[in-house]
Formats: C-alpha cells, sequence, structure tokens
C-alpha cells in the first residue's frame, strides 16, 4: 500500500513485519469496523441480541483460530492482550520456586525477562547457546535436560532476528521423555509458519496476533495441553452466574481471561485466521523467494553480513543485516527518510539473541518480509541500500 | 374465569459462554430449534449468562447431540411461561 497524501506517516514500503503486519487484508479491517459499529456489547455479559452477537462473534473467531493452528479443543486456544502476556502467563503460571528450565540462547525480551524474575525466586534457569546462524541443537537440549530434573524446556519457535526456525516437534519429544514440559514462544511463527499445535506435541504454546498472524494489534493468543493445570495469573469478572464466587472458575477459557474481552481485537484475528486458512499456503511460497531474494541480494551488494542461516535453508521472512562500515541507524534513517522504507535496526528487544549472533554491540538492520510486499519493492531497497552503502 | 396453561420449555445452562454457544451451533446445525436466553436467577449459581431454551419434545435428541459432541452441561430444567 503506497501512501499516496504527504499527511501520512505510512511508508512506500514496509519491512518492519517482524514488529507488527501492515497493511491488514481487507477483510480484517471489515471485521474490526463491523465489531466497533455493530457489536458493542459487552460479550458474556448479557443476552440481550448485541452482546449475544459480540459473544457468537468471539465463538466464531476462537474456532476460525483453533481450526488455522490445529488445536483440537478450541477451548484450550485463549485470548491474551498480546504475546508478551500470553509468554508471562505460560512461564509464571507454570513454574515454581526449585524448578528447573533450560532455555535457547535465542529468546525474546518476552520469555527472558519472566525468567529473570522467576530466576530472582528460586527457579533455575539454564541457558544453552545457539550457533551462529540462531540454531540450537536438540541435542544440547537433550544433554541438559537428562542432567538433571528438568520442569520445563523452553523454545521459541522462529527468531525474531535471525528469523532461525527450531525443531518444535524434536525438542517436545526430547522434553517428554524425560517428564518435562515443552513451552513454545510462537510469536513469529504464526502465519509464517504452517503452524500445527496438535503435531508438533507442546504443552504450551503462545502467539502474537498482530504479527504473522496478521490481526490488529493488542491480541495475543495461548494454546495449553488439555488438562494441563496452569495458575491464573490474573483475576476479575467472567460474566454470568459464577459472579458470586470470589475464586476463578476452573473452566476453560474463562479461567485465563478476566475482564472485558478486547472484541475488536478477536473478532479481527478471527478474520484473519479465515482469510490464511485460505490464502497462507501461497503467502507462506511468497515470503520465502521474496526473503530469499532480498538475502541474496545484499550479500551482493557487498560488505554486508546476513545474520541466521545460509539462504537456502528455511526461515521465517526475516532478513537481518550488518554492515561493515556503516551504522545499522544511519541505514535505517536513510531507508526511511530518503526511500521511505520502514525497518528496524536496534536489538529488537533481543539482546540474547544479539549476543549469541555477536552483534550485540552494533545491532542490526532487520528487513521483515510479509503479506504485502513485492519483487519490485525488494528490487527497490536492494538499489537503495547499494546507494547507502556506496 | 378460566385459568391460563403455563407452556413448558426445557432450559439448558452452562458454565462458560463458549459452552452455551458450542451447544447452540450444534444444535442449529442439527435443526433442532433452540434459543439462547439470560439465564434465570434461580438456577445462576456457577452458569454462564447464557442459557439455550428447547422444546421438551426435543430434550432426548438435544442430550444426545450435546453428549456426543463432549459439551459439559451444567443444568437442565423443566419451565413455563404463557
Amino acid at each position: 500500500m503506497s501512501a499516496n497524501k504527504s499527511t501520512s506517516p505510512a511508508p512506500s514500503i514496509y519491512l518492519d513485519h517482524g514488529a507488527t503486519s501492515w497493511p491488514k487484508p481487507q477483510p480484517v479491517v471489515d471485521a474490526v469496523v463491523r465489531a466497533l459499529t455493530e457489536l458493542g456489547g459487552n460479550p458474556g455479559r448479557g443476552a440481550y441480541a448485541m452482546a449475544l452477537a459480540a459473544s457468537r462473534a468471539i465463538y466464531d473467531a476462537r474456532r476460525s483460530c483453533a481450526q488455522l493452528l490445529g488445536v483440537p479443543d478450541s477451548r484450550d486456544l485463549l485470548f491474551q492482550p498480546s504475546c508478551t502476556h500470553a509468554c508471562n502467563l505460560m512461564l509464571k503460571g507454570i513454574l515454581k520456586p526449585g524448578d528447573r528450565v533450560v532455555v535457547g540462547s535465542m529468546e525474546h525480551n518476552a520469555i527472558a525477562r519472566p525468567l529473570a524474575r522467576l530466576a530472582s525466586e528460586d527457579v533455575e534457569v539454564v541457558v544453552v547457546s545457539a550457533d551462529r546462524t540462531g540454531f540450537v541443537d536438540p541435542g544440547d537440549i537433550e544433554r541438559e535436560v537428562c542432567a538433571r530434573p528438568t520442569r520445563a524446556v523452553i523454545c521459541q519457535h522462529a527468531s525474531n532476528l535471525t528469523g532461525t526456525v527450531q525443531p518444535i516437534e524434536e525438542m517436545a519429544e526430547i522434553a517428554h521423555e524425560r517428564g518435562a514440559l515443552l513451552l513454545v514462544d510462537g510469536a513469529q511463527g504464526g502465519g509464517h509458519l504452517q503452524v500445527d499445535i496438535g503435531a508438533m506435541n507442546p504443552d504450551a504454546y503462545a502467539l502474537s496476533g498482530h504479527k504473522g498472524l496478521l490481526g490488529p494489534q493488542g491480541i495475543g493468543l495461548l494454546y495449553l495441553a488439555s488438562g494441563f493445570d496452569v495458575q491464573e495469573q490474573t483475576e476479575g469478572g467472567t460474566g454470568g452466574g459464577s459472579s458470586e464466587s470470589l475464586e476463578m472458575p476452573p473452566e476453560r477459557p474463562d479461567r485465563y481471561e478476566a475482564g472485558t474481552a478486547n472484541t475488536s481485537g478477536i473478532v479481527g484475528l478471527g478474520a484473519a485466521a479465515r482469510f490464511l486458512a485460505e490464502e497462507g499456503d501461497l503467502q507462506r511460497k511468497q515470503e520465502a523467494a521474496l526473503a530469499r531474494r532480498l538475502h541474496e541480494g545484499v550479500l551482493d551488494i557487498g560488505g554486508f553480513r546476513v545474520l541466521g542461516p545460509p539462504p537456502e535453508v528455511p526461515r521465517v521472512p526475516i532478513v537481518s543485516i550488518v554492515h561493515d562500515s556503516v551504522e545499522a541507524d544511519r541505514i535505517a534513517f536513510a531507508l526511511d527518510r530518503g526511500y521511505r522504507v520502514a525497518v528496524r535496526a536496534g536489538l529488537h528487544c533481543a539482546p540474547w539473541a544479539h549476543e549469541t549472533v555477536g552483534t550485540l554491540e552494533c545491532g542490526a538492520v532487520r528487513l521483515g518480509i510479509g503479506w504485502g510486499n513485492t519483487t519490485e519493492q525488494v528490487d527497490t531497497v536492494l538499489a537503495a541500500l547499494a546507494e547507502i552503502v556506496s | 374465569m378460566s385459568q391460563r396453561k403455563l407452556r413448558p420449555y426445557i432450559l439448558f445452562g452452562f458454565v462458560t459462554t463458549h459452552d452455551a454457544l458450542a451447544a447452540e451451533e450444534v444444535l442449529k446445525k442439527t435443526g433442532i430449534p433452540v434459543s439462547a436466553v439470560p439465564t434465570p436467577s434461580s438456577l445462576a449459581g456457577g452458569l454462564c449468562g447464557i442459557a439455550l431454551r428447547i422444546e421438551p419434545v426435543d430434550s432426548d435428541r438435544v442430550r444426545a447431540q450435546l453428549a456426543d459432541r463432549g459439551i459439559d452441561v451444567r443444568a437442565e430444567v423443566e419451565m413455563g411461561d404463557f
């Protein structure tokens, strides 16, 4: 989508899909508008027509998301305010003082910061180093899990810095063979990867609604395996006749969804899930082709290091780059002001990952491909990069 | 003066709105007439705010359909209105 008005801050080329997707497919926009104009009642709090319509729209959205993500029972898929909130619930609702966890070194601060808090509360956190491409060797995880009783393995599905994809199914097998849980941060996985939670078999899987899943901001998801008791972290109203009790109801999803639901966010995400059910396969192919074109094109310019695996290895469509003489922030600024290309420079809320790949001091420029990007845009950005570093 | 007769109906109650709407979806797909109504305060303890009203003649089919789908029905009462 191009910006035609000079007053609009919208870029000509948007390459920050790793942070949030933009633009949104029209069905998502339409669903949000409908939620705000027609579904104003408080879902789950009344049985008048508009509240019922909102409740039904949320029910449909949960079913659509569950179907897209391979979740057998949609009650196990919880709406959360963000993937960060989902990660916090996943970690703080499960881990107790004295527990030991094994975690890879590519994690985002949505995992690293809650773990730092839990470490101060006597949870032992063992960090396993990934290699320079961001890959966490399952054999290294297995060795640590075998070394001492371990409550959980924590693993991101894909890196927000390098795009590296971790083998979640294999991690689940390793964890479960030793009686440990597998907890996954899937913020960068949803939409960009064919996420099949039922097949991967994690015990918990957190997702962002507004990145690859193409929903609005302010909505995330948390899958919890059936029958798995996790302590809720937020108490409050859940609607209906259970109001006289001061305890949260044990049933899902209500136990983990206190407070008025974000109807517009949820309904928008539901529309995005239905859109991706139709378009996701084609979209993923296009993203992979564009990411590879960008990756190889950057290397052809010269002077750049592309973080993560080589071009031929599948990744989520993130191409983070470091130049040997021009700083990351200068490149990002020049792209924005000179070419109206939106990218993100810095540490990307992932200091562990930057330390792992050797860019903690210099940061990197992240080019995040997603829905709406074209071959022409990639070529324009490559030409711009060549000019900036020339 | 003749006395008006109450027309009976069956009310199914659920713990979560999700379960109530899942049940409504199943019944609609099966072609069983169903209305979503506010849960009466007389049976609201532990139930969500949405109950499903059905005709007594359909109650056996409703029970069977919801049991087949593993939907958690927490209350079933016969009520009446004019």
